[in-house]
């Protein structure tokens, strides 16, 4: 349904988009994961029509959408990482004014902010002004706007940067039942793996601007198959004990977040004998060891060597 | 368009701290200047000095010769015959009113020249003169035969002021009385000396016309007035800066509307809040200061031409500003426009004083300016109510307003998308 190709785009000196192609492919939930800095939003705003790729194509139903952006406009709604949104405005005036904007007008005007006030969970208190709702409240409104005039393809640009627990799991199950229940396309870029995981099919995973790795969440994972992961609880922080361990044979990967240390490690490596050694060593306490099956944070950890949200 | 007209307008009404500067303090600052400041423009001393054209209709000499003639064939004794005939001579009024209008006691005040009708009216219009003092055919005449006789019918003089109620006409008027009381006082010496009956006389004065001067009321009603429409173009220009910043402005784009429509929306948003602006500012002093005496539709309808012009002006300067933002993505044009560059136009467009006395150069730029040139046409037409006055005025706005709307055009970023 929807792909690009080769996509590019330079600033001045900067490559923010190296040679990026995807596919969505009608009905599907892609995710676009990559730490910040990585190109997505870039990316987005090529996709969307919004910025001029330096070179590529951007493709709906086989057609270039470079030379008339109307047609990808009036199938495509975007939800961009900022509220873009009327502040003074109550969440039902944004709504009109979008509304009317896309032609829509009286009672069918009427029934589209009904749907989609109602969708997001805010029908109850459409006329307040955004300014005074919650982070998460604006966002839900923000992903509202782009559904005023019945998309068929979603493009959302993390969506949930700074909202509380309660409005993210809202956000992520309306979204997840419009992909599964009525069948919208979905093109979600986020640095949390967790919500990547949860909504979407596949994944393409960008790194300074480069896609490092794309197929469906098992694919990835597969990277891994013969490598396990190992999350390590200390009673504190220990940065020289977590750089001793690091350098133990075999580990492939180490990364250090607080109290805690995560190996990637061939399976099989003996490693536990090592690590108490060590830790009495600099009289560390180990709290927890744990081993899990890999996840996409896990991928993106063994493709680049650093986290996703470093 | 609608949609985008109304969202602006809702957006506005919503902002405090801009509604403040657009219609609170310009109406603060006319009731402070216009109380503050009223002695500039009709009460300090300066303003009491006066150019008077003094028009003589009539013939003195010949009118003195003829009474005398009159005189000499009446058949009085000859003593009596001598003595009216020299007070014919002494007393005539015209050389007494010039005499105290010339007084070294008004010299400082009043200026006085000798004028034909014509040049005299040419010279009130131009307000090269303040007053016109007239004395119509056969005042001498009249007047003598009313000192002298005591015939009923007294010389009128013509006083055509420039307005009716400043002090210069109170003075003016004083001026007057001070010469009809000398006038009955020589009547009433001549009378005695010709051992006439004593009838009170008095020379008449008759106020034909009055044209009213700007008062400091209307000078920065319509000062402050054509200064703050300007703000509405730095208003308009944020408000589409902050919807740049808020992507608000990617999702109009994505909204497939055509872009000129965007621009000439705040086009349109900014002529329409102008004219609101301008319609209560103008309401409210003419209400609570009386600022506007006249009252007819046909004055009104002058303002309003003259206010639709700026109002459509400034639509095409918000326009420009707009364009300006969005291509350089950021505020910095309408923050140092109405940061600094408003105050300069105001200044040079003579909104805070007048610009006689200021350089040729700097009159010329405020009258190419969109707030000086309305300035002047609301003037002309407070002064003379005349369409053919407007013209100039009004097609130097409407210049500068296509300049500002071709700029617009070539600057607004109607791409930056992929197509």
């Amino acid at each position: 349904m929807l792909e690009t190709e080769q996509l590019t785009k330079k600033f001045k000196d900067t490559i923010a988009v190296d040679d990026v192609s995807l596919v969505l492919r009608q009905g599907e939930s892609v995710g676009l994961l990559g730490p910040n800095g990585a190109g997505k939003s870039t990316a987005i705003a090529m996709i969307s029509t919004l910025m001029k790729p330096s070179s590529g194509d951007v493709r709906l139903n086989g057609e270039s959408v470079l030379k008339k952006p109307g047609d990808m406009r009036r199938v495509l709604g975007v939800v961009p990482q900022k509220i873009a949104l009327y502040e003074e405005l109550s969440a039902y005036e944004n709504l009109k004014f979008f509304g009317r904007l896309y032609g829509l007008s009286g009672k069918k005007l009427e029934q589209r902010i009904d749907y989609v006030v109602e969708l997001v969970g805010l029908a109850d208190r459409k006329k307040e002004l955004v300014k005074n709702y919650s982070g998460g409240m604006q966002r839900r409104i923000n992903l509202a706007a782009a559904m005023m005039h019945e998309p068929e393809v979603l493009i959302m640009d993390e969506p949930t940067v700074g909202i509380d627990p309660q409005s993210r799991n809202h956000l992520l199950e309306t979204i997840r039942k419009l992909n599964r229940e009525e069948g919208m396309t979905v093109l979600y870029t986020s640095h949390y793996m967790e919500e990547v995981e949860k909504l979407c099919d596949r994944v393409y995973i960008m790194d300074h601007g480069k896609v490092i790795a794309e197929g469906t969440k098992e694919e990835l994972k597969a990277i891994l198959s013969d490598q396990e992961t190992v999350l390590i609880d200390f009673d504190q922080n220990y940065p020289e004990l977590f750089a001793k361990l690091s350098e133990i044979e075999g580990v492939q990967h180490a990364a250090a977040e607080e109290h805690s240390l995560k190996l990637i490690i061939p399976k099989g490596t003996r490693l536990l004998a090592a690590l108490f050694h060590e830790a009495e060593r600099y009289g560390a306490q180990v709290v927890n060891v744990n081993v899990q099956t890999p996840t996409l944070e896990d991928v993106f950890l063994r493709l680049t060597g650093r986290k996703l949200r470093d | 368009m609608g949609a985008f007209l109304i969202k602006d307008i809702m957006l506005l009404l919503r902002d405090r701290s801009e509604l403040l500067i657009l219609l609170a303090m310009p109406f603060l600052l006319i009731a402070i200047l216009g109380f503050s400041l009223r002695g500039i423009f009709s009460g300090d001393l300066e303003a009491l000095e006066m150019d008077i054209a003094l028009v003589s209709q009539g013939d003195e000499a010949q009118a003195v010769a003829s009474l005398q003639n009159e005189i000499e064939e009446m058949g009085l004794p000859p003593g009596e015959t001598q003595a009216l005939k020299q007070a014919a001579e002494s007393a005539s009024p015209q050389t007494m009113l010039v005499s105290l209008l010339e007084d070294e006691s008004l010299s400082e005040l009043v200026t006085i020249e000798r004028m034909s009708r014509a040049e005299a009216q040419e010279s009130l219009d131009e307000e090269t003169v303040d007053a016109v003092i007239t004395l119509p055919q056969g005042f001498t005449e009249d007047s003598l035969r009313n000192m002298l006789f005591g015939e009923s019918k007294s010389g009128e003089l013509e006083l055509l002021v420039a307005d009716l109620s400043s002090p210069q006409t109170d003075v003016l008027k004083s001026i007057l009385n001070e010469f009809v009381r000398t006038v009955n006082f020589e009547a009433s010496i001549s009378r005695l000396s010709g051992q006439q009956s004593a009838t009170e006389v008095s020379g008449g004065i008759e106020t034909i016309t009055a044209r009213q001067p700007i008062t400091s009321f209307q000078y920065y009603t319509i000062g402050m007035a054509v200064m703050f429409v300007l703000f509405v173009g730095s208003t308009i220009a944020r408000q589409a800066n902050l919807e740049q910043k808020q992507m608000v402005f990617d999702r109009i784009r994505l909204s497939n509307r055509p872009p000129l429509l965007y621009l000439s929306s705040k086009a349109i948003a900014a002529a329409a809040i102008v004219s609101v602006q301008l319609i209560l500012l103008f309401g409210l002093s003419a209400l609570l200061f009386q600022t506007f005496a006249a009252d007819s539709w046909a004055f009104w309808s002058g303002i309003a031409i003259i206010s639709i012009v700026l109002a459509l002006s400034v639509g095409c300067l918000a326009a420009l500003m707009v364009a300006i933002t969005l291509r350089l993505e950021s505020d910095a044009v309408p923050a140092i426009f109405s940061g600094g560059v408003i105050s300069l136009m105001a200044f040079v467009g003579g909104s805070f004083m007048p610009l006689d006395g200021m350089p040729e150069l700097l009159r010329a730029i405020g009258n190419w300016t969109p707030n000086g040139a309305a300035l002047s046409a609301y003037f002309s037409w407070l002064l003379e109510p005349e369409l053919s006055q407007l013209a100039g005025p009004l097609l130097r706005i409407a210049a500068v307003a296509v300049i500002f709307l071709l700029l617009a055009l070539a600057i607004f970023p109607r791409k930056g998308g992929a197509a």
